[in-house]
């Protein structure tokens, strides 16, 4: 079966000519079966937005090869959804409105797109607040929104960029729960899940990358043998999960200290 | 929303708005917890009285009659020269003009054809030049604010161009385009176009470089990002130029008028004044005021209509204070 990414020997140089260029990236190998969750952590500036955008399609890498279901990434795709650190939401678009930019863009009908945008909203317990616009919405509510948007389309990728970075302790339990229950029940889909918070990847990912401070190398990568479906709000408190958390933490803590 | 800014505080004045909410303080308070059903709408009478702010409402009033009796006295053609300084030289009679007189004027002309003809001539010179131009601009804007490398190539030449007084332009569009409408017109293209082109520009730098990202990861077209993203993002500094241009045609083709031109207002305005007929020309100049302020109230509702959205982010902001 084809990996859902092969990222082989994948180097990237911003600023090529002229002023210094700077090597973000240095000969990273992932491979991703398809239907894992894998959860990438790294000191800030050690290119983990830059590894998504590749995977997006939104830049080429400098050497190496990045393919997804084995096909070289030449562009974006409809089948990966992209969610950035900022919530970035239209402000003129209400939530509902918000949720279905991204099947408008790919052509789906109106009844269809607002049927599944709908769907989202009652998934991510968003009711009462479809025809809000952003600046109405609290900030974890518009994280939620900004969720919806990246899974409206169904994409067998998911390329989440520190999603829950800005929300509050309680609020981010909530939201990683509901993630974590979307996930589940999509099936077949891969996440790539960037996060600055050791505990998040942990508790959330089948397996946890380490990545070096810059230029960005793969440090360790490790297999998180947690069951499913888990209950994020009590593993927390799972002598195994505190295990796992504190072996990757030895790794991290020579980046970031 | 300070009460001072009445033009913005109208718009949330509207049925839709039930932002203006408050609680009957007697209820609700027994057991400990805010109770939802004791808020009460505000009655639709008492937001059209508060939208209307009588005592605000009396003292323009008040003002104009002011106004109105200090000119139509003529006390306002004694002139002024305070320390010997002619600040406000004295008027002959023969060049004073008081309101009564223009008011006679616009009842007469009512129903004169040769004055609709006029005015129906300036009308369609502002609102050809007002269209072209501000469609020009606003698709130049666009592009160039798109097309960085373009912009690159053609900005001495836009910035050159733009600081060239335009009224100068005049008599030249005359000689070429005639004396008839299309100079008129096209003296108010040029003017409006760089009032609209100029915003337009950089607004378009100024969108959230985050949205652009997110429908390019969607897979948008160019054509798909100008429409759900760049359009949508620069209908704010686009409205405000498109106001500033209903004026600025007007101004462009009274002034084309005056240089030559066989019909319109403004040539009838040159033509009374030059026979001193004073009245008749306050009497005109208050008809192209008249004429700006509706355009300007035209694109004002269009606006109202487009930003519904900034208009609820101002009242997300107050409701959450
Ligand atoms: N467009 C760009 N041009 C030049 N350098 C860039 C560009 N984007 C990123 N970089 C550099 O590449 C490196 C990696 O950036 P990247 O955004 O991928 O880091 P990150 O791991 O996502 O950091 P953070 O955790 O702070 O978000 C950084 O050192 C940054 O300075
Ligand atoms: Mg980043």
């Amino acid at each position: 079966m084809t990996n859902a990414v092969d990222i082989e020997n994948v180097s990237l140089v911003f600023g090529g000519e002229g002023n210094n260029p700077v090597l973000a990236v240095d000969t990273i190998n992932i491979a991703i079966p398809k239907g894992q969750f894998v959860a990438i952590v790294g000191p800030s500036g050690c290119g983990k937005t830059t590894v998504l955008n590749m995977l997006a399609g939104l830049i080429p890498p400098t050497a190496g090869s990045v393919q997804r279901n084995g096909k070289e990434v030449d562009g974006p795709s409809r089948d990966v959804g992209y969610m950035l650190a900022r919530s970035a939401l239209s402000p003129w678009r209400t939530a509902l409105r918000n949720i279905e930019m991204g099947l408008q863009i790919h052509g789906v009908d109106k009844a269809t797109r607002r049927e599944r945008a709908h769907e989202l909203i009652s998934l991510l317990h968003l009711d009462g607040f479809e025809n809000s616009y952003p600046s109405q919405l609290s900030q974890g509510m518009r994280q939620r929104v900004a969720i919806a948007r990246t899974l409206a389309i169904d994409p067998d990728l998911w390329l989440m960029d520190e999603p829950f970075g800005a929300l509050d302790a309680q609020t981010r339990l909530t939201v990683q729960g509901e993630f974590i229950n979307l996930w589940e029940r999509s099936g077949e889909s891969s996440v790539i899940f960037v996060t600055h918070d050791l505990e998040e990847a942990v508790l959330l990912a089948d397996r946890v990358i380490v990545m070096t401070a810059r230029p960005g190398r793969i440090k360790s990568d490790t297999i998180i043998d947690l069951p499913r479906p888990r209950v994020i709000d009590e593993l927390r408190f799972d002598d195994k999960f505190k295990e796992a958390e504190h072996r990757i933490w030895k790794e991290l803590r020579d980046e970031i200290i | 929303m300070k009460s001072s800014d009445t033009s913005s505080a109208e718009p949330s004045n509207d049925e839709t708005d039930n932002s203006q909410i408050y609680a009957s303080q007697s209820e609700g308070s027994e057991s400990g917890r805010f109770d939802m059903s004791s808020i009460v709408e505000v009655p639709r009478w008492q937001r059209i009285l508060k939208a209307i702010d009588l005592p605000v409402q009396f003292l323009r009033i008040g003002l104009l009659v002011l106004i109105i009796w200090a000119w139509e006295s003529r006390w306002i053609f004694k002139g002024w020269s305070p320390f010997g300084f002619e600040l406000f030289p004295e008027i002959i009679p023969l060049f004073q003009g008081v309101p009564s007189e223009a008011w006679d004027f616009i009842l007469d002309i009512w129903d004169d054809s040769t004055f609709w003809a006029d005015f129906w001539v300036t009308l369609q010179e502002a609102l050809l030049g007002f269209v072209i131009g501000s469609g020009l601009g606003f698709i130049v804007g666009l592009l160039l604010g798109s097309f960085k490398k373009v912009a690159k190539v053609l900005s001495p030449f836009l910035i050159f161009t733009n600081a060239v007084p335009k009224i100068a332009l005049a008599p030249i569009l005359i000689l070429w385009y005639g004396v008839d409408i299309a100079s008129k017109v096209a003296l108010a293209t040029i003017i409006v176009f760089f009032i609209v082109q100029i915003p337009v520009q950089a607004a378009v730098s100024g969108v959230d470089p985050d949205l652009d990202v997110v429908a390019t990861s969607m897979g948008a077209t160019q054509f798909q990002k100008f429409r759900y993203v760049v359009i949508p993002g620069i209908l704010g500094p686009l409205f405000g130029a498109l106001r500033l241009s209903s004026i600025y045609s007007i101004l462009a083709v009274v002034l084309g008028e005056f240089i030559v031109s066989k019909r319109g207002l403004g040539q009838r305005l040159l033509y009374e004044t030059n026979n001193f007929g004073m009245g008749k020309a306050i009497a005109l100049i208050t008809i192209l005021a008249g004429l700006a302020l509706v355009f300007n109230a035209i694109i004002g509702m269009m606006e109202r209509r487009f930003l519904r959205w900034q208009d609820t982010e101002a009242r997300g902001k107050v409701v959450s204070l």
